[in-house]
């Protein structure tokens, strides 16, 4: 028993001896080539196939693969090879999947993910490893502002400020002087209620309640209480998209404040997948987004068309978020003659200027962020018996620094409960 | 009986062995860095199985222990402290945390533990997502870089190597101490031991506080593999999967949580590439192990192995 | 603080803790009987709303979706304990664990039949809308949850107090071991009772569908709330989580209009006291 003991000690200390001499040298590391097969533009796609953002992450794919079956997938006779990861709307996996895709696959170019903190927790990484990313949907502010990279495009989204600025001006515009707002409490719905209530302020527009409602929330009864009971003349909500929407405007109507107050939202509050739950409910509702899926326009009707075609329902911003970054890949692609280079991918997507994009002309700024229209949208009936987002005024030129001074902006500090935009 | 010891011994050394050898084997950085998280997932899931299977007391809550350590790690580190700073405060905040379970749950046992360590994860998880100045809110902590030394891939993995492979040698030798003598005795029977004079709640106490201590170094080297910390390593969802790992593996042996941790990781990453409906798979896993080998996947082979010995000698 | 935006803030309350009601009632019966914690609960809730909007939408009528989801679910829990958790029966890990595998499947099953999409019941007109009374408005089927929680409390009381089954039940939750030598078959009973379980879960789903909504997701949620109510009435008392399930809704609605900053930790305040002062809970048994 003693022997076998010291025997069993002492072959451990032999290892460890020999394990501490292998580790003085380095093991041979892999060979990475990050070129690829000529011919060949291998992407990794992130995107949450299951989890709570299983429906957003399924469809920006949807969008991303629409674009490709439409327009095929050589592009100056290069092909473009996707492979698709999820990453379960968790920070963790997204870095597990992100090294499997760069380390494993090789990937050239890295799409995605969706969810900010997913994003967040990738980028340094990927940054790191020389690989450019090109970013659908995400609206962290951040990640053109105070974190901004060369290797990173912002390619089918606003920053969450950005994209509600005009709403503050047109709730000036429409009459309205004193606002209550409801938006989650985390970065997307601090940063989305601070695009409404700096634009509104500098109107001249009072904010008489800032609400939050914590992420999860199941029930919004409390909150719609404490909206109707504010004494403002017009509420901004904003959502993160999922149920929140349906369960929103549901507890809005019965409770008896639809037609009573006055309600401007934010893009994701009656995204499609709300519209597909609580169409009828949410009739007449304004909102203000850079994506408007009844928007006439040969660009958006092709978009429609044809994921109505494949998918049988009307496309959500997410599925145009993929959509739009794969014309964005494409074209830059196309530019570079097929050679998909780390900072030249990214110098000549920011080069790009769109005449009529799915979200209308479009380019980008120097910060890799897109500049372009934004739209008061209302939600409308159209001939199919569908309920969807039409345009009733356009916003134009709208940058992620609205009017102020760029490098102003940027010495503030990001947007959270503490500083909310007042 | 030497001769079952050498056996078991030897293959526990040769897996070292090729644990060991693994980098210099041509495996892909990639897979290097899939094996790390399998350790850093087996030393929560040791944390987790020391309080099971010496004390029968199951923590549904332990990821938030772990995630108290990775938060002290990355604040400190967005302060601008150096490493040692950050390891200390690490350990204060791992203490202090651990008390608290401790001091909350010492009084509870079986079921009611259960609940009381679930609702303490979720506390944490809580905290993670409100005191968003200090921890990033939703957005967690980045830029958590690894120490020089062990900073590329293939010596982070080896950090993440010895760190489990001492502490489940320090866990072994407690398992055969007096101190997990008294463990086990008041999981046999805490009345028992009350009677014969041991205060029961003391010990709990001290184990609770060892365990926790095991997950404070688990969340260390978790942030510093990911290089990041957000709020859902502490969620209700990694404590349940460190659970799930303990049984997988068998409560109570030796080497079952690094079984069960590497069921569940490679089911999580790299099954999950393949096939969309991951999550139904792992489900089916659970189930069947449970029905079929109720003791985990170590256990019930352990058992096999004693059962096939005792028939030989017969 | 005017008094009809508290009346509303009390109505909401009792309207959550309704629903909370119908889910830990389920949950509370099944580990008095069986001593299991039913960790699948919250799959058994998904499913029920699942089916439930099936019925509804294609019927138009909520009392049969709330019948049909109940029916399916309690039959989906007596082929589950039929077949898998009887193997287990008495041992606690591996029943949790078990619950637990069933409860990824169940979830995972239903995001690949039903997709990720956030989903509710369209209701009839009956119980949309509101009600008035004075200067407050009201919607209807929030009073409907109310109604529905009462007549299942009231149920489940006469059922244990004024039956048969009812008797042979508390027997079985008292002395296991007494009742099986008195000739009661307590494996029927057991299933039974798991059986009956479900069914409530199922029933929960379908009315808390149309007061939240279903999605991924929804099952872990309602599960976490269900837990703090009954550790805070008692696991195994219908009276506890009767309790439990109005405090923890009024805590919820009023810490969400009066402090929402701390309204996520305040459902764990009562139960942190409870485990201090009562860890078996407000009406648990000390054994």
């Amino acid at each position: 028993m003693a022997l076998s003991k010291a025997r069993r000690t002492g072959g451990l200390a032999v290892l460890a001896a020999v394990g501490l001499a292998l580790v003085a040298c380095a093991p041979p590391s892999d060979s990475d080539s990050k070129v690829g097969e000529s011919g060949t533009v291998k992407v990794g796609f992130l995107s949450p196939v299951t989890g709570t953002a299983a429906a957003a992450g399924t469809e920006m794919r949807e969008g991303w693969e629409l674009y490709w079956e439409q327009h095929g997938t050589t592009v100056a006779g290069t092909k473009v090879e996707t492979v698709f990861e999820d990453d379960a709307g968790n920070p963790d996996t997204a870095l597990t999947k992100a090294k499997r895709l760069i380390e494993d696959e090789q990937v050239q170019v890295i799409v995605g993910p969706l969810l900010a903190n997913t994003a967040l927790a990738v980028s340094d990484y990927v940054t790191r490893e020389g690989v450019p990313s090109l970013q659908p949907v995400t609206a962290a502010d951040d990640l053109t502002q105070r974190k901004q990279h060369p290797l990173m495009l912002r390619a089918g989204s606003y920053t969450g400020s950005q994209m509600n600025f005009p709403g503050g001006k047109w709730a000036y515009e429409e009459g309205y002087r004193k606002a209550v707002t409801l938006c989650p409490d985390y970065a997307f719905g601090w940063e989305s209620c601070a695009g409404f209530v700096r634009a509104f302020t500098q109107a001249g527009g009072q904010i008489v309640k800032q609400l939050w409602f914590p992420l999860g929330t199941q029930d919004f009864s409390p909150y719609v209480t404490e909206l109707g009971s504010a004494g403002a003349d017009i509420a901004f909500v904003a959502t993160a998209g999922g149920a929140d929407g349906a369960r929103f405007i549901k507890a809005f109507n019965t409770f008896g404040l639809k037609g009573k107050l006055p309600l401007l939202t934010n893009c994701c509050l009656v995204d499609q997948p709300t519209l597909r739950d609580a169409g009828p409910e949410a009739e007449g509702v304004y909102s203000v987004s850079y994506w408007a899926e009844g928007r006439d326009s040969p660009a958006v009707k092709k978009f429609v068309d044809g994921y109505k075609q494949k998918y049988g329902k009307i496309p959500s911003l997410n599925a145009a978020g993929g959509y739009i970054t794969a014309e964005v890949f494409a074209k830059a692609l196309e530019k570079l003659g097929g050679k998909a280079e780390a900072e030249a991918l990214i110098a000549a997507a920011r080069e790009l200027t769109f005449a009529d994009s799915l979200y209308g002309p479009l380019k980008y700024d120097e910060m890799n962020n897109p500049v372009g229209p934004v739209y008061i949208r209302r939600v409308e009936k159209n001939s199919d018996g569908e309920y969807w987002n039409v345009v009733v005024k356009t916003y134009d030129n709208v940058s992620q620094f609205w009017t102020f001074d760029k490098d102003e902006y940027l010495k503030q500090p990001p947007y959270d409960r503490n500083n909310t935009g007042l | 009986m030497m001769r079952r010891l050498t056996v078991s011994r030897l293959a526990v050394v040769a897996g070292l062995a090729l644990a060991i050898a693994v980098p210099y084997l041509g495996v892909r950085r990639y897979y290097i860095s899939l094996l790390a998280l399998v350790f850093i997932a087996a030393l929560l899931a040791v944390s987790v199985n020391m309080l099971a299977g010496q004390m029968g007391l199951v923590s549904v809550g332990h990821a938030g222990i772990a995630a108290s350590a990775s938060y002290a790690v990355g604040w400190s580190v967005n302060q601008g402290h150096g490493y040692p700073t950050q390891l200390l405060l690490a350990l204060a905040v791992t203490l202090v945390v651990s008390a608290v379970y401790a001091l909350t749950s010492m009084r509870t046992s079986g079921i009611f533990f259960l609940m009381v360590t679930l609702a303490l994860g979720m506390v944490v998880f809580g905290l993670a997502y409100r005191l968003s100045r200090v921890t990033g809110g939703e957005n967690g902590l980045r830029g958590v870089w690894r120490p020089p030394g062990v900073s590329e891939t293939w010596q982070f993995y080896y950090l993440c190597l010895a760190v489990l492979v001492l502490v489940m040698l320090a866990l072994w030798v407690i398992q055969r101490s007096p101190f997990g003598l008294v463990l086990r005795g008041i999981r046999d029977s805490e009345s028992r031991m009350s009677s014969l004079g041991y205060s029961v709640a003391a010990y709990k106490f001290f184990a609770i506080m060892i365990s926790g201590l095991v997950a404070g170094a688990a969340g260390v080297l978790s942030v510093w593999h990911a290089e990041f910390v957000s709020p859902s390593s502490a969620g209700f969802l990694r404590s349940a999967l460190t659970v799930i790992m303990v049984i997988l593996g068998g409560v109570g042996t030796w080497l079952g949580p690094l079984v069960g941790a590497g069921v569940v990781v490679w089911t999580e990453n790299a099954l999950s590439t393949h096939l969309e409906r991951w999550p139904t798979v792992l489900g089916l896993i659970f189930i069947i192990v449970v029905l079929f080998a109720p003791q985990g996947l170590v256990g019930t082979a352990a058992a096999r192995l004693r059962h096939r010995r005792s028939r030989t000698r017969s | 603080m005017d008094t009809s935006s508290l009346l509303v803030h009390t109505l909401n309350g009792l309207s959550f803790g309704a629903l909370l009601f119908l889910v830990a009632s389920g949950f509370t019966l099944i580990f008095g009987l069986l001593r299991i914690v039913n960790l699948a609960h919250g799959a058994f809730y998904l499913v029920g709303a699942y089916i439930g909007l099936l019925v509804v939408a294609a019927t138009g009528n909520v009392l049969l979706g709330i019948l049909v989801a109940a029916l399916a679910v309690s039959a989906l829990g007596l082929g589950l304990e039929r077949t898998l958790l009887k193997r287990a029966r008495g041992k606690e890990l591996p029943e949790v664990l078990l619950t637990i595998g069933i409860a990824f499947v169940i979830a995972d099953l239903c995001l690949a039949a039903f997709g990720g999409d956030p989903k509710s019941v369209t209701m009839p007109s009956v119980l949309s809308g509101a009600v008035q009374f004075g200067s407050v408005t009201y919607p209807r089927y929030r009073l409907f949850v109310v109604l529905v929680a009462v007549l299942v409390a009231i149920g489940i009381y006469l059922v244990q107090h004024h039956t048969k089954i009812g008797a042979i039940v508390r027997a079985g939750v008292d002395d296991r071991e007494i009742a099986a030598a008195m000739g009661i078959n307590v494996d029927r009973v057991f299933t039974g009772m798991f059986a009956f379980g479900a069914a409530l879960a199922g029933l929960a789903g379908v009315v808390g569908a149309g007061l939240l909504t279903v999605l991924p997701g929804a099952d872990v949620e309602i599960l976490l709330f269900a837990l703090v109510v009954v550790i805070i009435g008692g696991l195994g008392s219908v009276k506890g989580a009767a309790v439990g399930s109005v405090l923890i809704g009024l805590v919820d609605a009023y810490s969400k209009a009066w402090i929402p900053e701390l309204s996520y930790f305040t459902i764990f305040a009562p139960m942190a006291l409870v485990l201090v002062f009562r860890p078996a809970g407000l009406f648990g048994r000390t054994a």
